[in-house]
């Protein structure tokens, strides 16, 4: 029973989470990470490069990687996605003009072998902006419904500014991927 | 209950009769004790048997339950609602679950074994469910937030499944966005004043002049040539993208310019502006005033200076020497300050 009880000690530590934030620019995907973890998003630049925050969240240990959505760096994102147990994607539903853009890159995201076993969390930013699509409106135009029947998927709408629907939208996350990679309780 | 880790066959309808009404009777049987229960009961109490055999039995009365209750469905889809393959399909998810729970002591093959079971599971019921209920409807996986009537696609074109995507995203674009739009060599103003704080946008514009007073909370942008545009504070960010030959000035929290040629920008800004497939493109300090300005940009925490409108961040060019893609306007070279008149409004 030696290798046994060795393995499963192991396996009880195992309570960390990658988490990979991406969208396009101005979605808020920096103001989404800062506000979870409680600091001031009055001063955000745009993102040049990257940030992780490590957010300890219900008992689990979160490490957000929150990436640059600028069309120069978007390329990079590719550098990220190892072991990637979740991915949030971020869109600014007041933005109905780049809409398309959203569409392409997400799609482009989703053909990507290593993040197939991710957990999908789309959150439709800036509903405190009068005038933004509806979360069901954005699944809609980024037709989610016909996307691959094995992702894990969910859509919530949120305010970074506010603060809604943030947490909504990452209980979601982490019971999706704790259910999905056996954490033995 | 035998071993029988594949489970009884789907009957065909070629059987005789009668061992197809016994057949029919038992499957029956195997399917109660398991509906008459929550689909979830394994949830809390995680069990854990640490044997391989009372694992595997019990993996395969779950497995044989499951199998026939699906066979029922399929003989008489008519008195099964779609509700029965939601517990089917949570009752594979709990079956995936105990697999989980005891993965860790199971020998490889087994696990292997089961998970292909599990897998070959998921795969009827898919058929099945894509069988009864050929097109899956579109359905709201979270509440749409309350919003104003006015701005809200009606509902039954939202849940119209007949239409297809890129009709409905041209009418999501063609809604009536507050704005400018479509205009040549017109002097455009707006007061936000007394309105809700909300988003503004300003496209396909030649040769205008744009005054937006007031606080907005977002400002777009787009495929501007020769225009001016004098904006009071954003609490959000200002998008620009695709303008020539244009003059912004502009107090925001985020400021992002995309395919600029040949503008200044006067700028008060909170963070760092960013600057993507830029040139020939200028900054200098905001310089716009009006009755009431100074409040409102202090409501918007814009009042100080931060000496960010001359920290641009170049995506284009990151290195350390400055950018051949934007400078800093020389002050002899700037515009004095504007002023809005209470008429222009």
């Amino acid at each position: 029973m030696g290798l046994l009880s060795i393995i499963r000690k192991i396996k009880r530590k195992e309570k960390e989470m990658r988490i990979l934030m991406v969208g396009l620019d101005n979605s808020g995907k920096t103001t989404i990470v800062l506000k979870m973890n409680g600091e001031d998003t009055s001063i955000i630049s745009p993102t040049l490069g990257f940030n992780i925050k490590t957010i300890s969240y219900q008992k689990y240990t979160l490490n957000i990687w929150d990436v640059g959505g600028q069309k120069t760096i978007r390329s990079y994102w590719r550098n990220y996605f190892e072991q990637t147990d979740g991915l949030v994607w971020v869109v600014d539903s007041s933005d109905l003009r780049r809409l398309d853009d959203c569409k392409n890159e997400l799609d482009n995201l989703l053909k990507e072998e290593r993040l197939s076993g991710a957990s999908l969390l789309i959150f439709a930013n800036k509903q405190d902006i009068q005038g933004a699509l509806s979360p069901g409106e954005i699944a809609k135009v980024l037709n989610l419904e016909a996307m691959d029947k094995t992702r894990h998927w969910e859509i919530v709408g949120c305010s970074a500014y506010t603060g809604e629907g943030l947490l909504e939208g990452f209980d979601w996350l982490v019971q999706d991927i704790a259910s999905r990679i056996y954490v033995l309780d | 209950m035998e071993d029988d880790r594949d489970g009884p066959s789907i009957p065909n309808s070629t059987r005789d009769p009668t061992t197809h009404r016994r057949h029919q009777a038992m499957l029956e049987r195997l399917s109660k004790p398991n509906q008459s229960q929550p689909p979830n009961r394994d949830s809390n109490s995680s069990p854990s048997f640490e044997s391989t055999d009372s694992f595997l039995s019990r993996f395969a009365d779950l497995k044989l339950s499951i199998t026939s209750r699906l066979s029922l469905i399929q003989q008489s889809p008519e008195s099964f609602s779609k509700s029965d393959l939601d517990n089917a399909s949570a009752a594979i998810s709990d079956l995936d679950k105990l697999l989980a729970e005891n993965s860790y002591y199971l020998p490889p093959y087994e696990v292997r074994a089961s998970l292909k079971t599990i897998s070959g599971l998921k795969e009827s019921l898919e058929n099945l469910s894509s069988q009864l209920f050929p097109r899956k409807k579109f359905a709201f996986k979270n509440k749409p937030i309350k919003r104003n009537p006015a701005n809200c696609v009606p509902k039954s074109e939202i849940e119209n499944p007949n239409l297809n995507s890129s009709d409905k995203f041209g009418d999501l674009i063609r809604r009536d966005l507050p704005g400018f739009s479509k205009r040549d060599g017109e002097v455009l103003m707006k007061d936000f004043k007394g309105e809700d704080i909300r988003d503004f946008t300003v496209s396909d514009l030649r040769s205008c002049d744009v005054k937006l007073k007031g606080r907005s909370s977002a400002i777009f942008v787009h495929r501007l040539r020769n225009c001016k545009v004098y904006a009071g504070p954003v609490l959000g960010s200002v998008l620009i993208e695709d303008v020539e030959d244009c003059i912004f000035v502009l107090a925001s929290h985020q400021i992002r310019v995309h395919n600029a040629k040949k503008c200044d920008f006067y700028l008060r800004v909170r963070s760092r502006p960013v600057i993507e497939d830029c040139s020939e493109v200028r900054f200098a300090p905001y310089c716009l005033h009006y009755d009431g300005i100074e409040e409102e940009l202090n409501e918007s925490m814009l009042d100080e200076e931060t000496g960010n409108w001359a920290k641009i961040d170049d995506f284009k060019w990151l290195r350390a020497v400055q950018s051949p893609n934007w400078s800093v306007i020389p002050e002899n070279d700037r515009m004095r300050t504007i002023y809005l008149s209470n008429s222009d409004s």
